[in-house]
Protein backbone atom coordinates (compact mmCIF):
# COMPACT_ATOMS: atom_id res chain seq x y z
CA UNK A 1 0.00 0.00 0.00
CA UNK A 2 2.57 2.16 0.49
CA UNK A 3 5.03 1.50 -1.87
CA UNK A 4 2.26 2.07 -4.48
CA UNK A 5 1.57 5.42 -2.76
CA UNK A 6 5.00 6.78 -2.37
CA UNK A 7 5.06 5.42 -6.19
CA UNK A 8 2.14 7.72 -6.85
CA UNK A 9 4.01 10.72 -5.27
CA UNK A 10 7.34 10.06 -7.42
CA UNK A 11 4.40 9.85 -10.54
CA UNK A 12 3.42 13.12 -9.62
CA UNK A 13 7.07 15.22 -9.32
CA UNK A 14 8.18 13.66 -12.39
CA UNK A 15 4.75 14.93 -14.40
CA UNK A 16 5.61 18.68 -12.49
CA UNK A 17 8.60 18.56 -14.04
CA UNK A 18 7.91 18.15 -17.39
CA UNK A 19 4.79 19.82 -17.39
CA UNK A 20 6.31 22.46 -19.18
CA UNK A 21 7.09 20.04 -21.84
CA UNK A 22 5.49 19.66 -25.45
CA UNK A 23 2.55 17.46 -25.48
CA UNK A 24 3.98 14.22 -26.67
CA UNK A 25 2.22 11.20 -27.06
CA UNK A 26 2.73 9.86 -23.79
CA UNK A 27 0.55 12.44 -22.64
CA UNK A 28 -2.30 11.47 -25.23
CA UNK A 29 -2.09 8.06 -23.58
CA UNK A 30 -1.92 8.98 -20.35
CA UNK A 31 -5.84 10.85 -21.23
CA UNK A 32 -7.02 7.41 -21.98
CA UNK A 33 -5.12 5.16 -19.47
CA UNK A 34 -7.03 3.93 -15.94
CA UNK A 35 -3.88 3.22 -14.41
CA UNK A 36 -2.43 6.76 -14.87
CA UNK A 37 -2.51 9.03 -11.24
CA UNK A 38 -4.31 12.29 -11.89
CA UNK A 39 -3.58 15.31 -10.29
CA UNK A 40 -6.66 17.53 -9.32
CA UNK A 41 -6.02 20.15 -11.13
CA UNK A 42 -4.99 18.48 -14.15
CA UNK A 43 -8.44 16.59 -13.75
CA UNK A 44 -10.50 19.53 -13.84
CA UNK A 45 -8.78 20.74 -16.51
CA UNK A 46 -8.97 17.96 -18.69
CA UNK A 47 -13.05 18.11 -18.14
CA UNK A 48 -13.42 21.75 -17.85
CA UNK A 49 -12.40 21.92 -22.15
CA UNK A 50 -14.49 18.68 -22.54
CA UNK A 51 -17.20 20.10 -21.67
CA UNK A 52 -15.90 23.39 -23.99
CA UNK A 53 -15.96 21.20 -27.08
CA UNK A 54 -18.81 19.35 -26.87
CA UNK A 55 -20.38 22.88 -26.16
CA UNK A 56 -18.70 23.92 -28.82
CA UNK A 57 -19.83 21.55 -31.47
CA UNK A 58 -23.43 20.96 -30.06
CA UNK A 59 -24.44 24.91 -30.48
CA UNK A 60 -23.00 24.46 -34.00
CA UNK A 61 -25.08 21.50 -34.56
CA UNK A 62 -28.12 22.48 -32.93
CA UNK A 63 -28.29 26.16 -34.48
CA UNK A 64 -27.16 24.06 -38.50
CA UNK A 65 -30.29 21.62 -38.85
CA UNK A 66 -31.38 23.62 -36.46
CA UNK A 67 -33.39 22.58 -33.57
CA UNK A 68 -35.13 24.92 -31.94
CA UNK A 69 -37.04 25.09 -28.32
CA UNK A 70 -35.86 25.02 -24.87
CA UNK A 71 -35.73 21.80 -24.82
CA UNK A 72 -32.94 21.19 -26.38
CA UNK A 73 -30.86 23.11 -23.73
CA UNK A 74 -31.96 20.47 -21.45
CA UNK A 75 -30.93 17.57 -23.59
CA UNK A 76 -26.92 19.43 -24.49
CA UNK A 77 -26.43 19.80 -20.34
CA UNK A 78 -27.72 15.74 -20.10
CA UNK A 79 -25.10 14.88 -23.26
CA UNK A 80 -22.58 16.83 -22.07
CA UNK A 81 -22.36 15.64 -18.22
CA UNK A 82 -23.22 12.03 -19.71
CA UNK A 83 -19.29 12.65 -21.57
CA UNK A 84 -17.86 14.06 -18.58
CA UNK A 85 -19.03 10.75 -16.61
CA UNK A 86 -18.41 8.41 -18.76
CA UNK A 87 -15.19 10.03 -19.33
CA UNK A 88 -13.69 9.95 -15.80
CA UNK A 89 -15.31 7.25 -14.61
CA UNK A 90 -15.51 4.48 -17.80
CA UNK A 91 -12.63 5.54 -19.31
CA UNK A 92 -9.90 6.79 -16.88
CA UNK A 93 -11.73 5.28 -13.50
CA UNK A 94 -10.64 7.60 -11.46
CA UNK A 95 -12.41 7.33 -7.48
CA UNK A 96 -14.24 10.44 -7.75
CA UNK A 97 -13.73 10.71 -3.72
CA UNK A 98 -10.59 11.45 -4.56
CA UNK A 99 -11.07 14.62 -6.43
CA UNK A 100 -14.05 15.92 -4.26
CA UNK A 101 -17.01 13.77 -5.67
CA UNK A 102 -18.94 13.70 -8.42
CA UNK A 103 -20.53 17.02 -8.06
CA UNK A 104 -17.28 18.28 -7.97
CA UNK A 105 -16.35 16.44 -11.07
CA UNK A 106 -19.23 17.32 -13.14
CA UNK A 107 -19.31 21.07 -12.06
CA UNK A 108 -16.03 21.84 -13.54
CA UNK A 109 -16.49 24.06 -16.39
CA UNK A 110 -20.18 23.63 -16.10
CA UNK A 111 -21.08 27.09 -16.67
CA UNK A 112 -19.13 28.18 -18.97
CA UNK A 113 -20.03 25.48 -21.33
CA UNK A 114 -23.46 26.32 -20.78
CA UNK A 115 -22.79 29.78 -22.13
CA UNK A 116 -20.31 29.00 -24.62
CA UNK A 117 -23.00 26.39 -26.13
CA UNK A 118 -25.78 29.21 -26.40
CA UNK A 119 -23.48 31.67 -28.09
CA UNK A 120 -22.58 29.10 -30.87
CA UNK A 121 -26.48 28.00 -31.19
CA UNK A 122 -27.81 31.59 -31.01
CA UNK A 123 -25.03 33.20 -33.55
CA UNK A 124 -25.47 29.78 -36.24
CA UNK A 125 -29.11 30.19 -36.06
CA UNK A 126 -29.26 33.59 -36.39
CA UNK A 127 -26.60 34.16 -39.56
CA UNK A 128 -27.96 31.00 -41.17
CA UNK A 129 -31.89 30.87 -40.86
CA UNK A 130 -32.99 34.07 -41.33
CA UNK B 1 -12.39 45.00 -44.97
CA UNK B 2 -13.69 45.89 -48.12
CA UNK B 3 -14.33 42.01 -49.16
CA UNK B 4 -15.80 41.34 -45.77
CA UNK B 5 -18.37 43.94 -46.09
CA UNK B 6 -20.63 42.47 -48.66
CA UNK B 7 -20.38 38.77 -46.96
CA UNK B 8 -21.96 40.66 -43.50
CA UNK B 9 -24.07 42.51 -45.20
CA UNK B 10 -25.62 39.48 -46.67
CA UNK B 11 -26.28 38.28 -42.83
CA UNK B 12 -29.58 39.74 -41.94
CA UNK B 13 -28.27 39.50 -37.72
CA UNK B 14 -24.36 40.48 -39.14
CA UNK B 15 -24.16 43.03 -35.96
CA UNK B 16 -24.17 39.67 -33.73
CA UNK B 17 -20.53 39.07 -34.97
CA UNK B 18 -19.79 42.49 -34.38
CA UNK B 19 -20.74 42.26 -30.57
CA UNK B 20 -18.65 38.67 -30.34
CA UNK B 21 -15.92 40.76 -32.39
CA UNK B 22 -16.13 43.55 -29.79
CA UNK B 23 -16.16 41.38 -26.90
CA UNK B 24 -13.36 39.01 -27.73
CA UNK B 25 -11.29 42.24 -27.86
CA UNK B 26 -12.38 42.91 -24.61
CA UNK B 27 -11.56 39.66 -23.12
CA UNK B 28 -8.05 40.30 -24.82
CA UNK B 29 -7.64 43.77 -23.05
CA UNK B 30 -8.76 42.41 -20.01
CA UNK B 31 -6.66 39.94 -19.74
CA UNK B 32 -3.61 42.07 -20.96
CA UNK B 33 -4.11 44.63 -17.81
CA UNK B 34 -4.46 41.52 -15.23
CA UNK B 35 -0.87 40.70 -16.77
CA UNK B 36 0.29 44.07 -16.56
CA UNK B 37 -1.16 44.47 -13.11
CA UNK B 38 -0.87 40.77 -11.15
CA UNK B 39 0.77 37.69 -13.00
CA UNK B 40 4.05 39.43 -14.30
CA UNK B 41 5.01 40.09 -10.45
CA UNK B 42 7.39 38.77 -8.86
CA UNK B 43 5.06 38.68 -5.41
CA UNK B 44 2.23 36.81 -6.81
CA UNK B 45 3.93 34.45 -8.72
CA UNK B 46 5.60 33.84 -4.78
CA UNK B 47 2.14 33.47 -3.36
CA UNK B 48 0.51 31.40 -5.97
CA UNK B 49 3.49 29.08 -5.80
CA UNK B 50 2.62 28.54 -1.92
CA UNK B 51 -1.02 28.49 -2.79
CA UNK B 52 -0.20 25.43 -4.47
CA UNK B 53 2.39 23.85 -2.07
CA UNK B 54 0.12 24.00 0.75
CA UNK B 55 -2.78 23.23 -0.80
CA UNK B 56 -1.19 19.72 -2.36
CA UNK B 57 0.44 18.80 1.25
CA UNK B 58 -2.93 19.80 2.70
CA UNK B 59 -4.21 17.31 0.35
CA UNK B 60 -1.43 14.75 0.55
CA UNK B 61 -1.89 15.11 4.48
CA UNK B 62 -5.72 14.15 4.67
CA UNK B 63 -5.43 11.45 2.42
CA UNK B 64 -2.61 9.88 4.13
CA UNK B 65 -4.35 8.72 7.09
CA UNK B 66 -3.68 5.48 8.19
CA UNK B 67 -4.78 4.29 11.62
CA UNK B 68 -1.84 5.86 13.99
CA UNK B 69 -1.17 6.17 17.76
CA UNK B 70 -3.31 8.96 19.51
CA UNK B 71 -0.07 11.22 19.81
CA UNK B 72 0.51 10.31 16.32
CA UNK B 73 -2.88 11.83 15.26
CA UNK B 74 -3.01 15.22 17.68
CA UNK B 75 0.29 16.58 15.97
CA UNK B 76 -0.46 15.57 12.75
CA UNK B 77 -4.16 17.60 13.36
CA UNK B 78 -2.14 20.43 14.07
CA UNK B 79 0.05 20.27 11.39
CA UNK B 80 -3.03 20.14 9.33
CA UNK B 81 -4.61 23.22 11.59
CA UNK B 82 -1.08 24.71 10.61
CA UNK B 83 -0.92 24.47 6.61
CA UNK B 84 -4.88 25.32 6.71
CA UNK B 85 -4.20 28.34 8.42
CA UNK B 86 -1.11 29.28 5.99
CA UNK B 87 -3.13 28.33 3.01
CA UNK B 88 -6.12 30.67 4.36
CA UNK B 89 -3.90 33.72 4.78
CA UNK B 90 -2.37 33.38 1.42
CA UNK B 91 -5.77 33.00 -0.41
CA UNK B 92 -6.72 35.98 1.33
CA UNK B 93 -3.87 37.89 0.02
CA UNK B 94 -4.22 37.17 -3.47
CA UNK B 95 -7.61 38.08 -3.02
CA UNK B 96 -6.28 41.86 -2.31
CA UNK B 97 -4.07 41.38 -5.35
CA UNK B 98 -7.33 40.72 -7.47
CA UNK B 99 -9.37 43.02 -6.52
CA UNK B 100 -7.21 45.89 -8.06
CA UNK B 101 -7.00 44.81 -11.07
CA UNK B 102 -10.43 43.43 -10.79
CA UNK B 103 -11.52 47.67 -10.37
CA UNK B 104 -9.55 48.40 -13.97
CA UNK B 105 -10.78 45.35 -15.55
CA UNK B 106 -14.79 46.26 -14.62
CA UNK B 107 -14.36 49.96 -15.89
CA UNK B 108 -13.20 48.27 -19.05
CA UNK B 109 -16.12 46.28 -18.85
CA UNK B 110 -18.36 48.95 -18.46
CA UNK B 111 -17.30 50.90 -20.75
CA UNK B 112 -17.49 48.50 -23.90
CA UNK B 113 -20.80 47.62 -23.03
CA UNK B 114 -21.91 51.62 -22.96
CA UNK B 115 -20.16 51.40 -26.21
CA UNK B 116 -22.00 48.85 -27.50
CA UNK B 117 -25.48 49.75 -25.67
CA UNK B 118 -25.25 53.44 -27.72
CA UNK B 119 -24.27 51.35 -30.95
CA UNK B 120 -26.84 49.04 -30.83
CA UNK B 121 -29.74 50.32 -28.63
CA UNK B 122 -33.31 48.67 -29.31
CA UNK B 123 -31.45 47.27 -32.40
CA UNK B 124 -32.22 42.80 -32.50
CA UNK B 125 -28.92 41.42 -32.83
CA UNK B 126 -29.89 37.91 -32.84
CA UNK B 127 -32.63 35.48 -32.96
CA UNK B 128 -33.11 32.91 -30.53
CA UNK B 129 -33.81 29.66 -31.24
CA UNK B 130 -36.04 29.07 -27.98
CA UNK B 131 -38.87 31.31 -25.89
CA UNK B 132 -36.57 32.64 -22.95
CA UNK B 133 -38.14 32.27 -19.16
CA UNK B 134 -38.92 35.66 -18.00
CA UNK B 135 -36.01 36.31 -15.43
CA UNK B 136 -33.95 35.71 -18.78
CA UNK B 137 -36.15 37.25 -21.25
CA UNK B 138 -35.53 41.00 -19.33
CA UNK B 139 -31.97 40.47 -20.00
CA UNK B 140 -32.41 39.15 -23.85
CA UNK B 141 -35.39 41.51 -24.38
CA UNK B 142 -33.61 44.85 -22.87
CA UNK B 143 -34.45 47.97 -24.72
CA UNK B 144 -36.40 46.30 -27.36
CA UNK B 145 -39.41 47.28 -28.71
CA UNK B 146 -41.94 44.57 -29.65
CA UNK B 147 -43.75 41.31 -27.98
CA UNK B 148 -41.89 38.48 -29.62
CA UNK B 149 -39.62 37.06 -27.31
CA UNK B 150 -37.17 35.63 -29.63
CA UNK B 151 -35.46 38.86 -30.42
CA UNK B 152 -32.29 39.19 -28.65
CA UNK B 153 -30.55 42.17 -27.41
CA UNK B 154 -27.15 42.73 -27.35
CA UNK B 155 -26.87 42.89 -23.63
CA UNK B 156 -27.68 38.90 -23.60
CA UNK B 157 -25.18 38.48 -26.51
CA UNK B 158 -22.21 40.24 -24.61
CA UNK B 159 -23.19 38.33 -21.37
CA UNK B 160 -22.67 35.10 -22.71
CA UNK B 161 -19.53 36.40 -24.81
CA UNK B 162 -18.39 37.88 -21.40
CA UNK B 163 -18.80 34.11 -19.53
CA UNK B 164 -17.62 31.60 -21.98
CA UNK B 165 -14.86 33.96 -23.89
CA UNK B 166 -13.19 35.61 -20.72
CA UNK B 167 -13.60 32.35 -18.87
CA UNK B 168 -11.94 30.17 -21.39
CA UNK B 169 -9.14 32.60 -22.19
CA UNK B 170 -8.21 32.58 -18.58
CA UNK B 171 -7.65 29.66 -18.42
CA UNK B 172 -6.40 28.76 -22.03
CA UNK B 173 -3.49 31.15 -20.78
CA UNK B 174 -2.97 29.95 -17.34
CA UNK B 175 -4.40 32.80 -15.31
CA UNK B 176 -7.33 30.93 -13.41
CA UNK B 177 -6.72 30.99 -9.86
CA UNK B 178 -5.55 27.61 -7.98
CA UNK B 179 -7.98 25.17 -7.06
CA UNK B 180 -6.71 25.38 -3.34
CA UNK B 181 -7.53 29.62 -2.97
CA UNK B 182 -11.02 29.04 -4.82
CA UNK B 183 -11.74 26.20 -2.68
CA UNK B 184 -10.74 28.17 0.71
CA UNK B 185 -11.01 31.55 0.16
CA UNK B 186 -14.28 31.02 -1.81
CA UNK B 187 -17.25 33.36 -1.39
CA UNK B 188 -18.72 30.99 0.51
CA UNK B 189 -16.28 29.37 2.75
CA UNK B 190 -17.01 25.68 3.65
CA UNK B 191 -17.24 25.23 7.64
CA UNK B 192 -14.41 23.69 9.40
CA UNK B 193 -15.13 20.31 9.59
CA UNK B 194 -13.33 19.64 12.90
CA UNK B 195 -15.39 22.50 14.92
CA UNK B 196 -18.84 20.47 14.10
Amino acid sequence: MKESKSAKLNQLQQQENHQNAHLSPSKLAKLFDPDASWDKDQLGDVLHWIRQVVGLISGLLWGSIPLVGGIWIILFLAISSGIVYGYYAMILKVDEEDFGGHAALLQEGLFASLTLFLLAWILVYSLAHF
Amino acid sequence: MATAIPLFASFKYADSLTVVGISFCTALVCEAISWILIYRTSSYKSLKSSIDKASKKLETMKTDNPSSKLTNKKSKTKKIDRVESSLKESSRDLSLFKFKSGAVVALVLFVVFGLLNSLFEGKVVAKLPFHPITIVRKMSHRGLKGDDSTDCSMAFLYLLCSISIRTNLQKFLGFSPPRGAAGAGGLFPMPDPKTN
